[in-house]
């Protein structure tokens, strides 16, 4: 345990950015944390972004570029969904945020001169985009694991690695604790906290294959949610459109490839009325399939755009053409992205490390082949609702959506999004439990921009993480201090947990007789199916109906589970089973705000409804689950009370700003999108 | 935790000296151990290129007959001229047995997977060890026999002189005035000690650049390595040389060489304790054209 | 670097051979798993574990339990899922069916790694990679998560050498090759056991940052000390399975170096 005796004790659950962000915040103000984690915090999946972390800096500063533009891109950019004034003090941190990571050693790319090296990325003109390599996610999270291995070899940390979150521990409506199980001895413990942070991700896995890491199954959320916290926003999630299909998982390919020259296509024959059909030996060697035998349908739907379309779109038509038409390559869900008609240096040279991957993960040579891309579940928008106090910044009315490039109307000033240190910032409707990253609903609203989602779980961490500081240390837990309360709450928390798993291992399948009704990873595999058809891309009325009553069905055949494994030791099947459970009820609350929400807003596109609707859907879809499990949703209004709603028309002509900036570094409309804006999406 | 300060009594000395002792096992291989391997393998090896070195005042000898006088001069020099000889051979055992101790240590903390992982530098590394186990075992027959006389091991119990170092040598090596069984193995056994002691030196000289810091890039340890093995060659050669040349020669046509060299000199002949059933005459030499020795 | 798969188009079996344990202690076993594997869909050794997960029967058609392995991210960047294929430690993530089991009938063994305690089947122990982190201070030691302006500036070619450095998953490869890293149990020996070349090429980006030096002597006593630089016998497999081809002997040979000058100042210095 800690040496320095902290008084107070924060529980951590979860060590990715968010995670480790908020346990070194909390050291550096005098609290101690137990940080549980199912893997070691360096293997978390914050690893897995690539593209950058957007935040104003100088340079563009001086083009008329601010923290305001970056909080209107974002709000802009999620479809005025999100809660304004949090993300208004998430754009003003992020240059302070870049800071201390740099003075973390974090590898940021350079300039010549030695000055830290920006690029173009979606929703924005501006080069705001700090970067290491393609791999920023993993830059980021090393610098703060070192930091806190150094927290921890000075014993102000201490790290429950391959420890899995069970249950929050709350008493009276306030979180005291949690309980948690040892993954290789199978015990399971309550633990004692004054507050308790959820860091968790996002919950790829509900989909069956996603661009998320192997542990993002949103297990931890489900628990909490079940415990009586409410989930937000469900059904908002980001579907990226080229991700590389695997057997196991969907790996991104940035999209920097389209936007250095890649074409997307796939076999067909053109009809004699102008219409392409499905080309009979597609799937076959696409070198042999003919100039006028590819549908370069992205080219031809949008002559403008043509490939670099934004992502929501190339989404949507890629999706329309596998799913809807079946003229995916060899009728599968594939189309191909084509690099071979660059040549090899000028690839080598901008791309080749994604073609790396590519080349190791597919065994196929980019250079010479098409790459098979598909879209892929890659970000969740929503997650566990929370809180906030607003800052200084209130003006009488809302502003209209600011002028690129133009005087921001306000300055970058801490404290005018959110009240600095206040409890309630990022506390969930549990007082003492919080959410930080992916978790979070914030920020994000119906789509999030790429590079964004690393800054908000920073932001998180050093922003949000005294507020916690603040509550345990003043808030209503000291008149109570967790050590008094009675072990006895502690004792019946571990108790109901025993008891589930007493359930599954009575549940063991000694007959032989497998079951494909009642096994665990049958039942995930068809939830994963099932939510990729109805919830992803293109959603309706009746195929959510359908979603909701397999979904059903499942949770009854979820009911009769049988293990294949009851060890006492590093049990895995008795884990993945349980996550099965919370994964339903997820994707429940996911299908029913997607069939509640009967507008198209940012991710969330329903041909049934195919417009917003402020009206009556401008408000945060939040979700509820009662003691019994059965899930309910309402729709509860946001802050928008600084950005008026627009209509979201990127790249149209008519969004082009009426007095463009000189120094811009190029043009809002239509095919001058540079091709570097869209680069690297990957975060 | 991790931080505890271990006190300073509860660690081994070999602990406590970690680096140093690391380095000085390092430097102990190239000096004096190396030097003298060089100065070793240059002077034996002058069995075989001997005739050359004498320049023209071997033009009567044959090439065998050459070697054998410019080596016995070379010996004669070596014992007659260099100071200190003995406390030069006592930092050589001290060193050997110092870099063999240590060795033996450091070569029992590794596991050798080359079954595995066959790449060239691990299979470099596996016999950098058996070289030295095998190694040390030579080196303690080979001045055992040779140097402190233990004669029982030698086939024929040649007790090699230095006042007939070529002849004795050769006898020890061949078990006999002529070639014996026994004599093979023990030259077989040399052929296989001193390949590899040339080897580990080698190796051991490129691994210490890396040890020490002086080649940090794959570049230059690659560089380094092709001198490495350049000097390895060469050493390898000069070894085989000697023995070869040792292996191969008359210890009776030897015998008469030393003899003419003191009786060339003026020196008068040593007592022989080898080949004493036989008479052997000193060869006709022409007088010197060099300098007096 | 590319390397053309050679399997045959269609489908294909492949057996699957896993070094099994129940955990610490209990006795080792090999189990074979008979899988089906069809050309082209990128099936690697995770997805194949996957499989055999959700119907554990054995290729002499008795039933088993599960096999229990780890993994994370399966794009190659987190360092979990190494294992021994065939005889050598990799990422089993980036391990293609297509490319080590072409063949009809081929057999693909799989064994956790052999330096770390297994915990269960094909998942070990690695708490001591990251412990020897700690050992040399693998951090910069800033003031705190508050702003105070920028970290100090520095050269693109800077940036590459640290960011090559700094690509370093503690995945485990290099030790597991390393025939100087050998298990050690008693977490009591981990502090005088040899660091790796993991950690010692951390140590060296960790002194090549401006803010990071500050902590140069205290990871160059570290590495001078017992298990430090001096233990590596320069077999050079490191590099060799490096997934993240970092230049590990480089590493070595600067921080040999680096130890050397260290030790000399010391000397004169008499500290």
């Amino acid at each position: 345990m800690a040496a320095t005796g902290n008084e107070k004790r924060v529980i951590v659950v979860g060590g990715g950015l968010a995670g480790l962000a908020a346990s070194a915040r909390l050291v550096e103000a005098g609290v101690g944390v137990d940080l549980f984690s199912v893997v070691p915090v360096k293997r978390s999946h914050s690893v897995c972004a690539q593209g950058g972390i957007n935040a104003c800096n100088e340079v563009a500063r001086q083009q008329g570029y601010s923290e305001y533009e970056h909080f209107d891109e974002t709000v802009y950019g999620g479809d005025f969904l999100a809660d304004q004034h949090p993300v208004l003090e998430m754009a003003n941190w992020a240059p302070r945020i870049i800071d201390v990571l740099d003075r973390m050693g974090v590898p940021f790319n350079r300039t010549s001169e030695g000055y830290r090296d920006l690029r173009l990325f979606g929703g924005s003109l501006f080069k705001r985009t700090h970067f290491s390599g393609a791999t920023t996610g993993q830059q980021l999270i090393y610098a703060l694991d070192e930091q806190v291995r150094r927290h921890e070899s000075e014993g102000n940390v201490t790290k429950y690695e391959h420890w899995e979150f069970l249950w929050p521990v709350i008493e009276s409506g306030r979180c005291v604790g949690i309980v948690a199980r040892d993954i290789r001895t199978m015990q399971i413990r309550a633990f004692r906290a004054d507050a308790v942070i959820m860091a968790t991700g996002g919950c790829g896995l509900i989909f069956g294959k996603s661009t998320n890491s192997v542990m993002c199954n949103g297990a931890a959320a489900a628990r909490c949610f079940r415990a009586g916290v409410h989930y937000a926003n469900a059904e908002m999630i980001q579907v990226h459109p080229t991700a590389i299909p695997g057997a196991d998982k969907l790996r991104l390919m940035s999209e920097s490839a389209r936007g250095e020259g890649g074409r997307v296509w796939v076999p067909a024959l053109k009809r004699p009325d102008g219409t392409w059909g499905v080309h009979p030996r597609s799937g076959q060697d696409p070198k042999t399939i003919p100039e006028n035998e590819r549908y370069y349908f992205l080219e031809e739907r949008y002559p403008a755009y043509g490939n670099i379309v934004p992502r929501d779109i190339a989404t949507r038509e890629i999706f329309d053409l596998c799913v809807n038409h079946g003229m995916g390559v060899g009728g599968g869900q594939q189309v191909y992205l084509d690099l071979t008609h660059k040549p090899k240096e000028y690839l080598q040279k901008k791309l080749e490390g994604i073609l790396e991957i590519y080349e190791k993960f597919v065994g196929e040579d980019p250079y010479t082949t098409p790459m098979r891309i598909f879209p892929g579940v890659h970000y969740s928008m929503g997650g566990l609702w929370t809180s906030f106090t607003p800052g200084s910044y209130t003006p009488a009315t809302p502003r209209t959506k600011h002028k690129s490039g133009t005087r921001a109307p306000i300055n970058a000033e801490i404290g005018q999004g959110m009240a600095l240190g206040e409890f309630n910032n990022a506390m969930t409707n549990v007082q003492g439990l919080y959410a930080f990253g992916e978790v979070s609903f914030a920020y994000h609203g119906a789509n999030r921009l790429g590079a964004n989602a690393l800054l908000s779980c920073i932001f998180d961490g050093v922003f949000c993480g005294v507020s916690v500081a603040n509550y345990v240390r003043s808030g209503p837990s000291s008149n109570k201090p967790t050590k008094d309360i009675s072990q006895s709450l502690y004792d019946g928390a571990v108790a109901q947990e025993s008891a589930k798993v007493k359930k599954l291992v009575d549940a063991v399948d000694t007959t032989g007789a497998d079951d494909p009704a009642t096994n665990p990873y049958i039942i995930g595999r068809e939830l994963g199916v099932e939510m990729t058809e109805a919830c992803t891309v293109v959603r309706t009325g009746p195929r959510l109906e359908r979603c909701l009553s397999k979904l059903g069905e499942l949770k009854a055949r979820y009911s009769k589970l049988k293990l294949a494994d009851a060890g006492g030791w590093t049990n895995q099947s008795m884990a993945y089973a349980r996550s099965v459970g919370d994964m339903l009820i997820l994707a429940e609350a996911l299908a029913l705000g997607a069939f509640r929400r009967q507008e198209s807003r940012g991710a969330h596109y329903r041909p049934d409804f195919p417009d917003r609707n402020d009206q009556e859907f401008m408000k945060s879809t939040v979700a509820r689950c009662s003691p019994s499990g059965e899930v309910s949703v309402e729709f509860v209004p946001i802050d928008a009370t600084l950005i008026q709603p627009t209509a979201r028309t990127y790249g149209k002509k008519d969004d082009k700003p009426a007095n463009p900036a000189p120094t811009r570094p190029s043009d809002a409309s239509g095919a001058n999108v540079p091709t570097g804006s869209l680069a690297g999406a990957g975060v | 935790m991790s931080n505890t300060p271990v006190s300073q009594s509860s660690v081994s000395f070999l602990d406590r000296h970690h680096l140093l002792l690391r380095r000085l096992h390092s430097l102990s291989g190239i000096v004096p151990i190396g030097v003298f391997l060089i100065a070793h393998l240059v002077t034996n090896s002058s069995i075989m290129w001997g005739k050359v070195g004498l320049r023209g005042d071997g033009a009567d000898m044959s090439l065998a007959e050459g070697g054998a006088f410019y080596f016995h001069k070379e010996v004669v020099w070596i014992n007659n001229s260099i100071p200190h000889l003995l406390l030069i051979e006592l930092t050589l055992w001290a060193a050997i047995a110092f870099h063999s101790v240590l060795g033996f240590v450091y070569a029992f903390s590794g596991r050798s997977n080359t079954r595995n992982y066959g790449y060239g530098a691990n299979w470099r590394y596996t016999l950098q060890r058996i070289s030295g186990y095998i190694g040390i075992l030579f080196i303690f027959y080979h001045v055992a026999t040779l140097r402190w006389g233990w004669s029982f091991l030698v086939p024929g119990g040649t007790t090699w002189s230095h006042h007939y170092a070529a002849s004795t040598l050769a006898l020890s090596l061949r078990g006999g005035t002529e070639i014996t069984l026994a004599g093979v193995l023990v030259s077989a056994f040399y052929f296989v000690g001193i390949t590899l002691l040339v080897f580990h030196f080698a190796n051991g000289l490129w691994t210490s650049a890396i040890t020490w810091g002086l080649t940090v890039s794959q570049r230059a340890q690659q560089q380094w390595g092709y001198a490495c093995a350049a000097i390895g060659t060469g050493l390898m050669l000069a070894a085989w040389a000697s023995l070869l040349g040792f292996f191969l020669l008359d210890p009776v046509q030897a015998t008469r060489v030393e003899q003419a060299y003191y009786q060339k000199y003026g020196q008068p002949i040593p007592k022989r304790h080898h080949l004493t059933d036989q008479n052997i005459t000193p060869l006709k030499t022409e007088p010197s054209t060099l300098g007096k020795n | 670097m590319h390397t053309p798969s050679t399997a045959k188009p269609g489908t294909r079996t492949i057996t699957m051979k896993i070094k099994r344990c129940d955990g610490p202690g209990k006795p080792e076993r090999w189990e074979s798993f008979s899988l089906s594997v069809t050309t082209g869909q990128g099936m690697n050794i995770i997805a194949a574990l996957q499989v055999i997960a959700a119907k554990p029967v054995t290729v002499e058609g008795s039933r088993t339990t599960p096999v229990v392995w780890d993994s994370g991210c399966l794009e190659e960047v987190c360092g979990a899922c190494t294992m021994v294929v065939n005889g050598k430690v990799r990422q089993t993530c980036s391990a293609l069916l297509d490319q080590i089991a072409p063949n009809d009938g081929d057999v693909v063994t799989l064994e956790p790694m052999s330096k770390f305690p297994v915990v269960r089947d094909l998942s070990v122990n690695r708490q001591r990679v990251f412990h020897n982190l700690k050992r040399v201070s693998a951090w910069v030691p800033i003031d705190g998560t508050y702003a105070l302006g920028p970290g100090p500036r520095e050269t693109p070619a800077e940036q590459e050498v640290r960011y090559t450095l700094s690509t370093c998953m503690s995945c485990g490869c290099c030790l597991e090759a390393c025939p100087q890293f050998n298990q050690e149990p008693d977490s009591k020996n981990w502090d005088t056991a040899f660091l790796g070349a993991h950690a010692i090429s951390q140590a060296r980006l960790f002194n090549s940052h401006a803010t990071g030096k500050e902590l140069a002597p205290q990871r160059l006593d570290a590495l001078s000390g017992p298990g430090g630089v001096g233990d590596c016998g320069n077999a050079q497999n490191c590099v060799k399975v490096c997934p993240k081809k970092i230049p590990l002997t480089e590493s070595i040979g600067a921080m040999g170096r680096a130890v050397t000058i260290h030790a000399v100042k010391k000397l004169f210095t008499m500290k």
